[in-house]
C-alpha cells in the first residue's frame, strides 16, 4: 500500500471514528428519551447547536479555557433541561397518544431556537471554531493525527463506554430499561415512573449536549449543523430500532463512517440524503428498526 | 339556507365568506394591504386542505408545503411553454396530487408519530430536490419574474386578482364543509375516531386515506399554483417544511376538525409575518411559542374553546331554567 492510499485510509478511518461516535451519542441520548418518556425530540440538533455555540461564546468572548467551557455547557444543559421538563414535558406526561403532541411541541420550540439563533449568532460569523483542547499533533505512521481530535476521539468512546455501563450494570439503568419495556408494570415494582422520565430526559438531553461540545472541539461550524444534526439522529433513531441504545451505538457509527467516505466522493448533502433514504426506508419496511427491543 | 343561517357557525361561515368577497373592494387600490390580503386568502385554502387532513382524517401531512412546490414549479414552466394559467393550474394540481399520492401511499399505514416522521422526511427530501435540481428550479436563487394569470388577452392583477382569490379561498372551505357533511367525510371521521374500529364496520380505512390525501394535495397545488404567480417569485424556502408547519398551525391554533376554525386561523396568524417585514426570525419565534401554546393549553384551538364555552353556557342556562321550573 503506497503512503498516499494509506493517509486517505487513516484520515477517512479517524473521521468515521469520530463523527461516528458523535453522532452515536448523540442519537443514544435521542433514543433514551424517546424510550422512556415517549418523546421524540425533534429539536435535538438546536441543543447539539445551543451547546456547540455557548462552549464558543465561552472560549471567544469571554477567553476561557475549551475544558471550562465544557464544565459550563454540562451544567447548562441540566438547568436547561430542569427548566424545560418543569416548564412543558411535564405536562403531558399521562396524555394518551403524547410521542405525536411531544413531536410537534419539540417542532416548535426547533422554531424558536433557530430564530434566536439566527437573530443572535447569525449576524456574528459564518464559521465557528473552538481553540483546542490539547495542543500538539502525534504521528501514526505517516498519518499526523492532532491530538486535540485524539482526545475527542477518547472522550467519546469512554463516555459511549460509561453510557453503556450505567444502562447495564446500576440500579437506575435496571429501572430504565424497566421503564422501557413496560411502564405500568414498573410503576408496580416500587419504580418512581414519573421520577424517571425526569431523569432520562435530563440524562438524554446532557448527552446531546456533550455531543455538541465534542463536535465543536473536533471541526469547525455553522447553524445549518442543528438541521443535518436533527435528520441524522433521527435516521439513526429510527434504523437502529426506536428505543434501542444498542442500536444507536451500532447504526450511529455506521452513519459516521459512510459520511466519511461518502464526503470524499460527494459533499456531505449526499450523505444526508443517503440517511434519509434509509430512515424512510426502514420506516416503510421494519418501522421498529434493527435492533428492536 | 335556512339551515345554514340556523347555526351560530353557519352565521360565522356565511357572514366570513361575504366578508372575503367584499375586501378586496374595501381594500381597493392599496397594493400592501392588498397584498396581505392575498396572502392569507392562499392560507385560507391552504388551512382548509390541511384541516381535511388533520382535523377530519387525523393525518399531519407535513410534506403539504412540498407537494405544493411540485404544482408551482410545474405550473411555471407550463406558462412558460405557452399554457394558459387556468389549463396549467389544473393539470400541474392533479400531477402534483398524484405524485403527493404516489409519495405518501407506502406511508399511509403507519400511524401517529411515524406518519408524522415519514411527511417529514419526504418534505426534507422534497426542499433538498428543489435546491439540487437547479435546471428545473433555478436552485437557491429561485424563478423570479412569475406572470400574473392571463384574463382574455390580458393580465389578471391587482383587485380583481384578489377577488378570484377570494372566490377560490371561498370555494375550498365550501367544498371541505360539504365533504364532511357527505358519507365520504362521515367515514374520514370514523378513521379519525377510531380506524380500528372504522375497519371492522367494513371502512376500506387505506383506499379511504389515499381519496383523502388525493383532495388534500390537491388544495396544496392549487394554492401553490396560485402562490406562485401571486407572488411572482419562488425558492424552495416557499415551501419548505416550515410552510407545512405554519399551515398545520393554522389549523391547531384556529380549531381543527371545525370549518370556521382554520379560516379564523388563518386570517390571524397569514398577516404577521408580513406585518413584521424583514424580521423573519421574529416570525419563526412566535409561531415556535404559538406551537407550544396550542399543545400544552389549546388543544382545541381557539373556535373549538369559543364552541365549547359556549356549549357549557347553555347547559348552565338549561339546568337554571330547569330549577325555575321546579321552584
Amino acid at each position: 500500500v503506497s503512503d498516499a492510499t494509506l493517509l486517505v485510509l487513516m484520515s477517512t478511518l479517524s473521521t468515521g471514528l469520530i463523527l461516528g461516535a458523535i453522532f452515536a451519542l448523540v442519537a443514544a441520548g435521542v433514543t433514551i428519551v424517546y424510550g422512556c418518556v415517549w418523546l421524540p425530540n425533534a429539536s435535538n440538533g438546536q441543543f447539539f447547536l445551543l451547546a456547540a455555540l455557548v462552549a464558543w461564546s465561552f472560549t471567544d468572548l469571554l477567553g476561557w479555557g475549551s475544558a471550562a467551557a465544557t464544565v459550563a455547557v454540562i451544567v447548562l444543559g441540566i438547568v436547561l433541561s430542569l427548566g424545560l421538563e418543569a416548564l412543558l414535558i411535564r405536562r403531558l406526561y399521562d396524555v394518551p397518544n403524547r410521542n405525536i403532541a411531544y413531536f410537534v411541541l419539540t417542532l416548535g420550540l426547533t422554531q424558536i431556537m433557530s430564530g434566536i439563533f439566527s437573530l443572535t449568532y447569525g449576524k456574528w460569523s459564518d464559521q465557528f471554531t473552538l481553540p483546542p483542547l490539547v495542543q500538539g499533533i502525534t504521528m501514526l505512521g505517516p498519518f499526523p493525527m492532532p491530538n486535540n481530535r485524539l482526545a475527542v476521539l477518547v472522550i467519546s468512546f469512554a463516555l459511549l463506554a460509561a453510557l453503556f455501563l450505567l444502562l447495564r450494570r446500576t440500579s437506575y439503568g435496571r429501572a430504565l430499561r424497566a421503564v422501557f419495556q413496560n411502564r405500568e408494570a414498573a410503576a408496580l415494582r416500587g419504580v418512581n415512573v414519573r421520577g424517571m422520565y425526569k431523569l432520562s430526559f435530563v440524562l438524554g438531553s446532557v448527552i446531546i449536549f456533550l455531543g455538541g461540545v465534542l463536535f465543536a472541539l473536533a471541526y469547525s461550524f455553522d447553524l445549518t449543523v442543528a438541521w443535518t444534526m436533527s435528520v441524522t439522529a433521527f435516521a439513526i433513531m429510527i434504523v437502529g430500532g426506536p428505543g434501542s441504545v444498542l442500536g444507536a451505538l451500532v447504526v450511529g457509527l455506521v452513519f459516521g463512517f459512510t459520511q466519511a467516505v461518502v464526503s470524499i466522493f460527494a459533499s456531505p448533502t449526499a450523505a444526508t440524503f443517503s440517511y434519509l433514504a434509509a430512515m424512510l426506508a426502514m420506516l416503510l419496511v421494519k418501522p421498529n428498526g434493527l435492533f428492536n427491543r | 339556507m335556512k339551515t345554514l343561517l340556523g347555526t351560530t357557525g353557519g352565521r360565522i361561515g356565511v357572514a366570513l365568506a361575504l366578508l372575503a368577497l367584499a375586501l378586496p373592494f374595501v381594500v381597493g387600490d392599496n397594493r400592501f394591504l392588498g397584498f396581505v390580503l392575498g396572502m392569507t386568502l392562499i392560507n385560507v385554502l391552504w388551512a382548509a386542505g390541511m384541516n381535511l387532513a388533520y382535523g377530519y382524517v387525523g393525518l399531519m401531512p407535513l410534506m403539504f408545503a412540498g407537494i405544493a412546490g411540485i404544482a408551482g414549479y410545474a405550473m411555471v414552466h407550463l406558462t412558460r411553454e405557452g399554457w394558459s394559467f387556468w389549463l396549467a393550474t389544473p393539470v400541474a394540481a392533479i400531477g402534483a396530487a398524484v405524485v403527493g399520492v404516489l409519495l405518501g401511499l407506502p406511508s399511509l399505514r403507519l400511524k401517529g408519530f411515524y406518519f408524522t416522521l415519514c411527511s417529514l422526511v419526504i418534505q426534507t427530501v422534497l426542499t433538498l430536490a428543489f435546491i439540487f435540481f437547479p435546471k428545473y428550479t433555478n436552485g437557491d436563487t429561485g424563478l423570479s419574474q412569475i406572470a400574473p394569470p392571463d384574463w382574455f388577452g390580458g393580465q389578471l392583477t391587482g383587485m380583481w386578482l384578489d377577488f378570484v382569490l377570494a372566490l377560490i379561498a371561498v370555494g375550498g372551505v365550501v367544498i371541505v364543509a360539504l365533504i364532511v357533511r357527505s358519507r365520504l367525510g362521515q367515514r374520514f371521521i370514523a378513521i379519525r375516531e377510531d380506524d380500528i374500529l372504522a375497519e371492522t364496520l367494513g371502512i376500506d380505512v387505506t383506499r379511504n386515506k389515499i381519496i383523502a390525501f388525493f383532495i388534500v394535495s390537491l388544495y396544496a397545488a392549487v394554492g401553490g399554483c396560485f402562490y406562485a404567480t401571486y407572488v411572482g417569485f419562488i425558492s424552495p424556502r416557499a415551501y419548505d417544511v416550515l410552510v407545512s408547519l405554519n399551515v398545520w398551525l393554522m389549523v391547531a391554533f384556529g380549531g381543527r376538525g371545525t370549518i370556521i376554525g382554520p379560516v379564523i386561523g388563518a386570517a390571524i396568524l397569514a398577516p404577521i409575518p408580513y406585518l413584521l417585514q424583514d424580521l423573519q426570525a421574529l416570525r419563526d419565534i412566535l409561531y415556535g411559542a404559538l406551537i407550544i401554546l396550542v399543545i400544552l393549553a389549546l388543544p382545541g384551538g381557539i373556535y373549538g374553546e369559543f364552541l365549547r364555552r359556549r356549549r357549557k353556557g347553555a347547559q348552565a342556562d338549561d339546568s337554571a331554567k330547569l330549577a325555575d321550573q321546579r321552584v
